[in-house]
């Protein structure tokens, strides 16, 4: 299967305007970004619930929109599956009305065939004649996933999928989700506000802030190499510091922060080359952060890359891991409110180092783990 | 009870389930338009169903004779026409009934559609379901205790028309008197017994229809 779609279109609301242009193939795109973005705005008007102002969208070469040339199919006639946020599911049917729902033009036979295939890969027997109301939230969630599939739409999108279940179950859902996007091929666009969730569900992910697209990669290269500082924050990263570029080199790059020249990778696919002097913004990821231990000497001198000392001013437990807040023995104001930078520990090295006690530490940071955000 | 009494009786019932009907017909259909649609004069409409809720019978019955009566809007080219008019006939009970009812079922209906979720109507037109089709099949299946509830008071409503039944259909025996005209006339003759067992009987017929509204509503809620 080739899928293909790309999605244009500016839709102006008052006080808001969403101005966004993106295009995802196979498997599933995830569309990540706070609340208000934009997100679910999108998902409506690929499905033709909310008519976009301008724009074109075209779903493997079907165009389900084009302003200029003054298409625009009903949500009827898009066969575009839609998970609702709260599932939709209609409460005086029963699970298989509910999924049987979008094939009345069927006949009969063929209309029982697919739910009862359906009902039986989304793992539903048995509950055939029950109500929503009747069922658990997975199960909600399955019948539908089931409504929305048994259509064979050529695109299915989920609003916020698991954002109506509790933490534990929405753990195991997603797992479930992923495994189910995948096992039936259809390509897929969802949404979501949780980085965690986009990545395990994502192959591709779409960064929306204000109405606009800020990043559109692969997940694994949103990960590692956010294309702004807007990206970073919209992804909750930790440490997002200010410095000065000191040289910039294709491989390398050095930066001045807190009184320290500080080593970084440069972006090898972005070839980033700011100019001496130039203000610049990068990250340092608290996990990666190495406290140096004082009961050993330094086994190599790669632990002492980025080397810097400070003292614990806050610390908190976070149950797995303990965070702390470093404030770092250099002159002036510290570079995140009254902490320089947040380090996290385990718990294990929490109590193996007496960090409890032992508040005054060194600390390095290998180059690769400094990542350099282009503006 | 005696014989004019049952008739009576017979009338009001028939009225009111004639009106009821009419109600059906008509204000199931427009609380669903008031409900869901926008469209211009839309709040013009509100108000003109909601009117007879608020003035007196009488005046609502002062204007269905400006348009339906011999000499009315509607009323006189009709009976140019075919030397018939509605006035003073069961119909003109009937109609009564019906414009006075419809408030209590609009808004009572009105209500309940507007509770139904609208994603499960959009998530119904993505499943290929026309917005027809979707009213029928998803939002008045889903909206139907409210909507019942609505004609039943529309019924009690119907049943306990006085003013704008006596401006419009006239106070007819056999023809035209319903229960409430012939207490009204039982009262004026003197005919204090004919007018307890009337009493008694709309009274009990009342009751009945608000505890199955009541229930109704109860569910619906």
């Amino acid at each position: 299967m080739k899928h293909r779609f790309a999605v244009e279109i500016t839709k102006r609301l008052p006080g808001f305007t969403l101005d966004v242009a993106w295009t995802a193939g196979d498997g599933v795109a995830v569309l990540f970004g706070p609340s208000g973005a934009g997100k679910t705005l999108t998902l409506q008007c690929l499905a033709g619930l909310i008519h976009p102002d301008a724009g074109r969208i075209v779903v493997d070469d079907r165009v389900l929109f084009d302003a200029a040339a003054g298409v625009n199919l009903p949500p009827q006639q898009r066969r575009v599956g839609y998970v609702f946020q709260g599932y939709a599911l209609f409460p005086h049917l029963t699970v298989a009305e509910n999924v049987g729902f979008g094939l009345r033009d069927r006949p009969r036979a063929v209309r029982d065939t697919r739910v009862a295939d359906v009902i039986a890969r989304l793992d539903l027997g048995g509950l055939e004649r029950r109500r929503p109301s009747e069922l658990s939230g997975g199960q909600r969630q399955r019948v539908a996933l089931g409504r929305a599939l048994a259509i064979d739409p050529a695109l299915l999108l989920l609003d916020e999928p698991l954002s109506a279940l509790d933490a534990p179950l929405r753990r195991a859902l997603r797992d479930e989700l992923r495994s189910i996007l995948s096992g039936w091929g259809t390509a897929a666009v969802v949404v979501t506000h949780d980085f965690t969730e986009a990545y395990r569900l994502a192959d591709r992910i779409i960064v929306y802030e204000s109405g606009r697209v800020i990043q559109a990669a692969p997940r694994a290269e949103l990960l590692w190499q956010p294309a702004s500082e807007a990206v970073a924050r919209v992804m909750g990263l930790r440490n997002v510091l200010h410095g000065t570029v000191v040289k910039a080199m294709p491989d390398r790059i050095q930066i001045a922060w807190r009184g320290h020249t500080l080593e970084a990778v440069n972006s090898p696919t972005h070839s980033y080359l700011p100019q001496p002097e130039s203000p610049i913004a990068f990250f340092i990821r608290p996990e990666y952060v190495r406290l140096v231990r004082k009961d050993r000497s330094a086994p190599d001198a790669a632990h002492h890359m980025n080397l810097m000392r400070g003292t614990v001013a806050g610390e908190a437990d976070f149950g797995t891991v303990w965070s702390l807040r470093m404030r770092l023995d250099a002159a002036g104001a510290p570079a995140q409110g009254d902490f320089d930078l947040e380090v996290e520990v385990p718990h294990l090295v929490y109590e193996i180092l007496d960090i409890e006690h032992d508040r005054h530490w060194e600390f390095s940071i290998h180059r690769g783990s400094i990542h350099v955000l282009p503006t | 009870m005696s014989a004019d009494a049952v008739t009576a009786l017979a009338l009001s019932i028939r009225v009111a389930l004639a009106a009821t009907l009419l109600n059906a017909l008509i204000g199931i259909p427009l609380a669903y338009v008031l409900a869901r649609r926008a469209f211009r004069g839309r709040a013009l409409v509100d108000l003109l169903v909601t009117l007879p809720l608020v003035l007196p019978p009488t005046v609502t019955g002062y204007y269905l004779i400006v348009v339906l009566g011999r000499r009315g809007w509607l009323g006189a080219p009709v009976y140019a026409l075919t030397g018939w008019s509605v006035a003073f006939t069961w119909y003109a009970a009937v109609i009564a009934a019906t414009v006075m009812a419809l408030p209590l079922l609009v808004r009572t209906a009105r209500a309940a559609i507007e509770s139904v979720d609208r994603e499960l109507e959009k998530a119904a037109f993505t499943l290929g379901r026309s917005e027809w089709r979707t009213a029928l099949e998803v939002t008045l299946p889903l909206a139907k205790n409210g909507i019942i509830a609505g004609l039943v008071l529309a019924f009690a409503r119907a049943l306990g028309e006085f003013g704008a039944t006596l401006m419009l259909a006239g106070n007819i025996p056999g023809k035209t008197t319903t229960v409430p005209l012939a207490i009204y006339t039982a009262v004026q003759t003197g005919e204090m017994g004919e007018a307890v067992t009337l009493v008694l009987a709309l009274t009990v017929l009342s009751c009945a229809v608000l505890v199955l509204a009541g229930r109704l509503g109860a569910r619906a809620a």
